[in-house]
């Protein structure tokens, strides 16, 4: 995503890139990143949580006007509601990329 | 919602977990390795701008085409690069997301967790953000270790399109 930001920004649309992994910036190089430590899934927060999902927007879209040069990076302060063992954002089912890992890791593992 | 800790500096592995936090943390260099960071003058602040969303969870409406998650699951190393449109009155009921490596659900229950479209259009209506955009975008955020259909086709197609609008600001958010 911080990739696409470049080329919208690089099309003269100013962008603000709302990011949990926000230390791909190193990586990426995004014009302002906005880092937000929410579960994968809701980066604006929860079901229904309206003041959440409003201050988060809010605080995103301030970076516009505070940002004043390019690879801008601000922590947003906010912290979500669950303890990270109570949070629930995984697939029901794992990705086929991690379950090739896992695959290729117990052959390995087997095979040993 | 908990009160605002303004020293925070964000954990960014604290949901990810060991195995993720160590796979995608091997990736990212100590230093900056990438190309100069495009920038884009802000010609419009906030409260007078047209604002645009855009969301990786791999949104589309009901009744157009899905993202494709037939294709990773053949090829594990990329999701589908394509990308689609989403009206600013799109709500959850309207939306399907298809996203192979997040819990899709919530997202399904209140759109507003990946695309606050509802938050943006009460900003608009409180007189903090100018206007909302007709038209709000999505793609696949996993693309793995081949990005290129994203960068060369789909990215350059939505910045047209959101210039074609007349956008002033772009939120990006990942999922």
């Amino acid at each position: 995503m911080g990739l696409v930001a470049r080329v919208i920004e690089a099309a003269g649309i100013p962008t603000v890139t709302l990011n949990m992994i926000w230390v791909y910036q190193n990586l990426v190089g995004m014009p302002r990143l906005a880092a937000i430590e929410h579960p994968f899934g809701r980066p604006y927060g929860d079901v229904g949580d309206a003041d959440t999902q409003a201050a988060v927007l809010r605080a995103a879209l301030g970076v516009f006007e505070r940002a004043r040069e390019p690879g801008h990076v601000e922590h947003l302060p906010f912290t979500w509601h669950e303890d990270p063992a109570d949070t629930d954002w995984h697939p029901a089912e794992p990705s086929p990329i991690i379950a090739l890992v896992k695959r290729a890791r117990a052959k390995r593992e087997d095979g040993s | 919602m908990n009160a605002p800790d303004e020293d925070k500096r964000v954990d960014p592995w604290r949901f990810a977990g060991g195995f993720i936090s160590r796979a995608l943390g091997a990736q990212i260099p100590d230093e900056p390795t990438h190309e100069p960071i495009p920038w884009a003058p802000i010609a419009k602040s906030v409260p007078v701008a047209k604002v645009a969303l855009l969301s990786t969870a791999g949104l589309s409406m009901r009744g157009d085409a899905p993202f494709d998650m037939e294709m990773e699951r053949k090829n594990p190393m990329r999701g589908d690069p394509s990308w689609r449109r989403l009206p600013a009155d799109a709500s959850a009921a309207d939306v399907a997301a298809n996203h192979l490596h997040i819990k899709t659900d919530y997202i399904e229950r209140d759109l507003n967790v990946a695309l606050p479209l509802d938050r943006l259009r009460e900003a608009v209506g409180a007189g903090e953000v100018g206007a909302i955009a007709d038209t709000h975008y999505s793609i696949m955020g996993y693309q793995g270790n081949d990005p290129s259909t994203l960068l060369e086709t789909s990215a350059p197609a939505i910045a047209a399109a959101m210039k074609n609008e007349e956008v002033d600001l772009a939120l990006l958010a990942p999922v």
